[in-house]
């Protein structure tokens, strides 16, 4: 069992939960810990990765090098932060970038598709031994209720294209904290009651089987017992938040906002989540992986990243959920500075970017830098730990905070890893 | 350097043996359940517990039997049990469990799992024939390592190796953990932090048993040379000695690093046997069969006795004899340290046999015992064993289960000659499985997932898997009873193999009485209430 130290969960979730299991100590160690009330403040802190599977361009993106051998047919457009400019397929992420840090120096050592898209998700390398929670079970853990009656960790990969590549795993935290992991249209499978089944039968066979169950838990209270009765506490709940994931509940006028797409509208769902207290909703668009035509891939990805990722910035500001949402732009690696035969730019690791939107970011900040043709990180360099920490701490949530598994400590990032500051509200 | 391995090699083996003196054991002729009985209850009568009573017959039977063949009892099978007033009534239902064919495919599903999980390949054809015959594990173990000798196509049980040839850190940590019971991973970067025995030479020392071996195409080959080079964490760099977990440190024959053009060669030799789909040469020198030597020599032995013994304990009591089952080293005390060398001293005394284990291990009273702690003292740790552990179904005993469950009693009667059952029940466990395709398997700190509840909750599968009124269902047997009473009777026998208590009884009738003019309905709702309750989800 992953005995894992006091975290404001088991304060909150041991009563909720009404299960007998209740011989956890930690609990009471959690009362007398100083940082309690720190935990319950950031109660209401969400986290939206936009995940440009394949891998994006930096070049056509964050990090252009017009005028360069490099740098592509595209020019590059001032931004609303001085000094500081983009490509111009991103012109109203441009206008917006006073929400933003841009980190151009990520050297990730790692451009296969498989390897590097688990480094980010991970924050770190896998362990033969030992299954690492990924970035959603960790939020969902540290942001979710435990009673939660909305899903904590929603996950939206409709493409194939490297799907396989799209890691969701729980890991050490056990499946309480599994995705909900959406690969065909925007709404969950198995979260509405069949027709057969009337709402009324639905209620009363689970009050019956939860009485049944209860009975038998009597004298044999124990951890995994606990977990299925809470697993079936929650499905009620999450069946009321099916409406969440239906759009037509919102005005034209905003959905026009987001636009048609599919992108368009999960990232509209993913607002609506996070507004309902969703901690965590990654949106994956595939497939950016441009070996050939990379300048019509990005021409096309590029504008709907920018209308929609805006649409996204603007409603979570309009409706005040920006201070407490981040917005992160991932991917597994860039793209190589140099334009290969078929007009495209293949796997590149050595320096790309990331973006971090809202939530406990200094906004309009620009961190690191990639030298002139874009080969080689010049300044600043990073790694995926230090973006995850720098994610962690600006959700405030301690990086440096241990799991247990067994009597091994883990912390949330890899031993010595530091937020990057810079970019730290 | 070397004396002070030497050292450390000394004190392990004094560390492991505890308690070295066989004469302090019990002696070797008792059977595995007196054993085992003896020291767990000893151990009880020094913390001053009594322990749980037995389970009853019919708790007793679908435990035996989930364990034993991987499925619940029929209610013919629950009901001839429970009305069997012989008095060897229990041997000689293990005995006839595993004699049966049902015994073997629980035992490949068991291992499959244990030895393949989290790996996209399947040793169920090896299994299947090894069981089949009772093969020795340490056989088993010589055929996965190594390969079997008639299997020059690598169809068989080197697929373990196979599986994992990619990543060598892998394929070094999984050996070790599945058949030494350490985890010797966290010494990867710098000795182990928390355990004194594992150094940076042993992880290494692990991996170079496995650093000459390659997978090309569809086989996996092994070469003559190549050595590990690892770093310290402060910088130094080493060449990785072959050493087992003991600190010995194996002479080999001289190898030689091949020059470039030879390598070149080598390559396009192994390009061409991949093209027409033939094995790769065998080496001359295999530093894998090295390790199978080394493993089963009588000084380190007890690594891998102790290893399957831990495991079989996990698997029947709920957990091993040492927490978590790949931390077996000096830090880390057995629960029972005598009992974990009788045992292992019985597993190399008897070559190997995991039947006489696993039939030692069923047939003790500590196994027997019901799972309610209904003194009013607290409930004693799990590691006094003072009553049984609820364990979570794996994904496969929990489909059939379902399955089972929700079919008519009548389509399996007690009058059906066993073979006949059996052909019946084959196609059950089939459609469990994919049933069970959302279940988790059970892994320390286990929780039920949601996606399993809102799948059970509201998928047409499960409810055309389990709740369509065909003739063979459950359902349509309820239908048939006039007296509600007799329905419930009928449904809690059939999901649970018990008969319902007063209580229930009562809870479900108060139910259906309200549904009375849509009794069909109703049914369905209880019957779907029964198969989700934790009671159908647990072995307990």
């Amino acid at each position: 069992m992953p005995a894992i130290l006091p975290t404001r969960r088991q304060f909150l979730g041991t009563a909720a939960a009404g299960a007998a299991f209740a011989a956890d100590m930690t609990v009471l160690n959690c009362l007398r810990s100083p940082v309690l009330a720190e935990e319950l403040k950031r109660n209401d802190k969400r986290l939206i990765v936009l995940w440009l599977a394949g891998g994006a361009s930096q070049l056509e993106t964050f990090d252009p090098k017009p005028g360069r051998a490099t740098g592509g047919p595209f020019r590059a457009i001032q931004t609303c932060l001085p000094g500081v400019q983009i490509c111009e397929l991103l012109p109203r992420l441009a206008e917006r970038l006073k929400y933003t840090a841009v980190i151009r120096s990520l050297d990730t050592g790692n451009g296969d598709h498989g390897g590097a898209s688990r480094l980010m998700h991970l924050g770190r390398r896998d362990e033969p031994s030992l299954k690492y929670p990924d970035l959603g079970a960790m939020i969902a853990r540290e942001l979710g209720r435990a009673d939660s009656q909305v899903p904590d960790y929603v996950s939206f990969y409709t493409a194939t294209e490297g799907r396989g590549n799209a890691v969701g795993q729980s890991g050490f935290l056990g499946a309480r904290y599994n995705a909900m992991f959406l690969t065909e249209g925007n709404t969950p499978p198995n979260l509405r009651r069949l027709e057969e089944v009337t709402d009324l039968d639905h209620q009363e066979r689970a009050d019956l089987r939860r009485l049944l169950s209860e009975r038998f838990a009597r004298g044999r209270a124990s951890g995994p017992l606990a977990s299925h009765n809470e697993a079936y506490s929650r499905v009620r709940g999450l069946m009321a938040s099916e409406k969440l994931f239906d759009i037509s509940q919102e005005p034209q006028a905003i959905r026009d906002k987001y636009g048609p797409t599919l992108f368009g509208e999960q990232c509209l769902i993913a607002r609506r989540l996070v507004e309902a207290g969703t901690p965590y909703v990654k949106v994956s668009r595939a497939w950016w992986d441009s070996h050939g035509q990379n300048f019509e891939t990005h021409l096309e990805l590029c504008s709907e990243l920018d209308y929609v990722m805006s649409a996204l910035l603007d409603d979570l500001h309009d409706r005040g959920l920006l201070k407490h949402t981040l917005v992160a732009t991932l991917s597994e690696f860039g793209r190589t500075p140099q334009i290969n035969a078929s007009l495209g730019r293949d796997h590149f690791a050595s320096a790309w970017s990331v973006t971090l939107s809202g939530c406990g970011i200094k906004r309009g900040s620009l961190y690191g830098k990639s030298d002139d043709d874009g080969n080689t990180v010049v300044e600043g360099k990073v790694g995926a730990a230090q973006v995850f920490a720098t994610i962690f701490r600006a959700l405030g949530i301690d990086h440096k905070k241990d799991y247990h598994v067994g009597s091994r400590p883990v912390p949330l990032t890899d031993p010595g890893t530091e937020p990057i500051k810079e970019v730290l509200a | 350097m070397r004396s002070l391995l030497g050292l450390l090699a000394v004190a392990l083996l004094a560390l492991l043996a505890i308690p070295a003196a066989g004469d302090e054991l019990l002696p070797a002729d008792r059977t595995v359940e007196e054993v085992i009985d003896h020291y767990i209850e000893l151990k009880l009568q020094a913390a001053g517990v009594s322990p749980a009573p037995s389970a009853d017959d019919a708790n007793l039977l679908r435990r035996t039997m989930l364990d034993v063949v991987g499925r619940p009892p029929t209610v013919a099978e629950a009901r001839a049990f429970v009305t069997d007033a012989g008095e060897g009534k229990r041997v000689a239902l293990v005995d006839r469990l595993m004699a049966s064919p049902a015994f073997i495919r629980q035992q490949v599903a068991e291992f499959d799992a244990l030895l393949m999980r989290d790996t996209k390949a399947s040793l169920r054809d090896y299994l299947t024939k090894a069981f089949g015959e009772n093969r020795s594990w340490d056989r088993m173990f010589r055929d996965m390592i190594v390969g079997e000798s008639d299997d020059p196509q690598q169809k068989g049980a080197i697929a373990f190796v196979r599986a994992r040839a990619k990543d060598q850190d892998r394929l070094a940590t999984d050996t070790s953990v599945l058949f030494f019971g350490v985890n010797v991973s966290c010494a990867k970067c710098h000795d182990h932090p928390l355990v004194d025995d594992w150094k940076q030479e042993h992880y290494y020392g692990m991996k170079s048993f496995f650093s000459r071996t390659f997978d090309v195409g569809e086989f996996v080959g092994e070469k003559d040379y190549g050595i590990v080079k690892y770093q310290t964490a402060l910088g130094a760099s080493h060449d990785a000695r072959l050493m087992f977990l003991t600190g010995e440190v194996l002479s080999e024959p001289d190898a030689k690093e091949p020059d470039d053009n030879a390598k070149k060669e080598e390559k396009k030799q192994l390009e061409e046997l991949k093209k027409k789909k033939e094995p790769p040469p065998s080496p001359t020198y295999s530093r894998r069969a090295r390790l199978v030597e080394v493993a089963l020599q009588p000084q380190s032995e007890p690594w891998f006795a102790r290893a399957i013994v831990n495991h079989l304990f996990q698997r029947f009591f709920g957990r091993g004899l040492v927490m978590p089952v790949d931390q077996m080293h000096s830090g880390n005390t057995p629960s029972h340290p005598e009992l974990l060398a009788w045992l292992a001293r019985d597993m190399q005394s008897h070559n190997y046999d995991l039947k006489r284990m696993i039939r030692g291990m069923v047939l003790s009273r500590a196994y027997a015992r019901s799972s309610r702690w209904e003194s009013a003292s607290p409930r004693p740790a799990d590691d006094l064993f003072a009553a049984a552990i609820v364990r979570p179904l794996t994904p496969w005993q929990y489909g059939t289960s379902l399955k089972l469950a929700a079919t008519n009693p009548d389509t399996l009667s007690g009058k059906l000659p066993a073979e006949q059952l059996e052909q019946r029940i084959q196609p059950l466990e089939a459609a469990g499985r994919s049933l069970a395709e959302k279940v988790e398997y059970p892994a320390d700190g286990f929780q039920v997932s949601v996606d399993e509840a809102l799948f059970l909750s509201n998928s047409e599968k499960a409810m055309q898997e389990l709740l369509q009124g065909g003739d063979d269902s459950l359902l349509a047997k309820l239908t048939q009873f006039s007296d509600r009473r007799e329905a419930i009777e009928t449904a809690v026998w059939n999901v649970l193999g018990r008969g319902p208590a007063e209580e229930e009884l009562q809870a479900l009738d108060e139910f259906l009485a309200r549904r009375h003019d849509n009794l069909p309905a109703a049914y369905k709702q209880m019957i779907w209430a029964l198969l989700t309750s934790s009671e159908c989800r647990f072995n307990y």
